[in-house]
């Protein structure tokens, strides 16, 4: 009950802040991840089904991340090899991989206290902090890297604990690459294997 | 005698982590650099890691997890809660070592206070009092210090056994190992058993913790290989900043509080999987 009239006040002032002038921009931003954390984190943990979990996840990789962007830094330099067809082959993969494995990998974090602490201009670009607070007290430091302004944000990255989603997976992607002759297209089948199994 | 076999072996480590990192001989601590150099993996063994590694998965598997399992199903959350504070409380003054060779004042009043308050009125180290007044705990070792220094880390190596590491973090592991005061006692009164439970114990309390993140990332990865080593690295990063020192290292097999910790989880990366999975 507590739970709910908390989501419901965080999404009443994101709409506040949402119709807000432009100057509130840093608000907007921090609203933006709050409501983000509280409905990822309402959706994992193992009393809501996988199905329904991807479900959600996926409407808020497609809604609220910028996976053009951030696909095109995970490829790095094996971007501009791949061919059109590839790239967005590589785009419709990565989206669906991102939503099976974050889901999965987040599960952990079930229902635990979620805050925003603050937010800091990175260029044009904001950079909202937060933080899971564990059952044994420890803090986990959550940064988002946000595009966009007014409504409009697109996260492009986050940190856990200093750890980047974006450039693990950059990691992870250009060693399949390598070890394959450098041919993205190997990295696409992989993809298509890893969802085809489930 | 048997004491006698445990610098022995410390020592031959030392010489073979000089060995592998070209006598480690200071660098810019420009890591996080030379790390974003696209695909740079700095990983000259990688057909040898990988099969190491592999190996560490097939022990960690048949032996570690079950254990760790057992040792999460047997032992009430709050015994070992307890547990790990203690052996937090135990690695206090390597950590305050260190803390003062970084010029850490702060850190290094913390964990100073911290050892007081938990050793007294924390029941010998058995409750982290401190926390709860409002000190909390931190990591810190002797790879971070020779990293703050600026000294390079050498190529990712996976040792048997223990994980991911580099010549910088192993160094490190093994001069936090000599200067642990717990070590040089029991080594006095020739206690040996009393450093491996120690060990032992805390490996597999910090396995324990991590079950269900490791296993997480094991299953969505392409590459869990690739993967575990990018988190390692970032996670080391970011404590050589001193970001998040109260967290542990990414390390599948391994990484204590009372041994440096390496390791993410991280996971979580978003998987930082070296996060602490809450006991389930």
């Amino acid at each position: 009950m507590m739970r709910r009239s908390a989501a419901i006040g965080v999404l009443f002032l994101t709409v506040l802040f949402c119709t807000a002038p432009r100057g509130a921009n840093a608000q907007d931003a921090r609203a933006f991840v709050g409501t983000l954390g509280e409905q990822a984190i309402q959706v994992l943990g193992p009393s809501v089904p996988t199905a329904q979990r991807q479900a959600r996840f996926r409407v808020l990789f497609h809604d609220d991340f910028d996976i053009p962007g951030i696909g095109q830094f995970v490829l790095g330099r094996y971007w501009r090899a791949a061919t059109p067809q590839e790239q967005r082959d590589f785009l419709g993969l990565f989206q669906e991989y991102l939503v099976r494995a974050y889901s999965a990998r987040l599960g952990e974090y079930a229902g635990e206290p979620f805050r925003v602490t603050g937010s800091r201009p990175n260029g044009e670009d904001t950079i909202v902090t937060s933080e899971i607070i564990r059952p044994n007290g420890n803090r986990i430091a959550v940064d988002w890297y946000l595009i966009g302004s007014g409504g409009s944000h697109k996260i492009t990255d986050v940190y856990v604990a200093g750890v980047s989603m974006k450039v693990t997976q950059r990691d992870e992607f250009a060693s399949v690459i390598q070890r394959n002759g450098g041919r993205v297209e190997a990295l696409i089948v992989q993809l298509r294997q890893k969802l085809a199994a489930g | 005698m048997r004491v006698r076999r445990l610098p022995l072996i410390l020592s031959g480590l030392f010489a073979a982590a000089l060995a592998v990192s070209g006598c480690a001989a200071p660098g810019p601590s420009g890591t996080a650099q030379a790390a974003d150099a696209e695909n740079d993996f700095n990983d000259p063994f990688e057909d040898a890691n990988r099969g190491i590694f592999g190996f560490n998965q097939a022990v960690d598997a048949a032996v570690l997890v079950p254990v760790a399992k057992t040792y999460r199903t047997v032992l009430p959350p709050p015994i070992r809660q307890s547990l790990r504070d203690f052996l937090r409380n135990l690695n206090a003054p390597v950590i305050f070592a260190n803390d003062v060779l970084q010029g850490q004042v702060e850190l290094a009043a913390n964990t100073l206070g911290r050892l007081a308050v938990n050793t007294t009125i924390g029941v010998g180290g058995m409750f982290d009092v401190a926390t709860r007044i409002g000190i909390p705990y931190h990591s810190n070792d002797l790879g971070i210090t020779l990293a703050v220094w600026g000294f390079a880390a050498g190529p990712y190596v996976v040792i048997p056994v223990l994980g991911p590491s580099n010549p910088r973090d192993l160094i490190g592991r093994v001069g936090d190992g000599f200067a642990d005061p717990g070590n040089y006692v029991a080594g006095q009164h020739h206690l040996l058993w009393a450093v491996v439970a120690r060990s032992g114990t805390s490996g597999i309390d910090e396995r324990s913790r991590n079950i269900e993140s490791l296993a997480d990332i094991e299953r969505t990865a392409l590459d869990n290989y690739a993967t575990i080593r990018s988190l390692y690295r970032q996670r080391r990063e970011a404590q050589i900043r001193h970001e998040q020192s109260n967290l542990p290292n990414p390390t599948p097999v391994q990484g204590g509080d009372s041994g440096p910790d390496p390791s993410m989880t991280y996971s979580v990366a978003p998987t930082p999987p070296s996060r602490e999975a809450s006991p389930k």
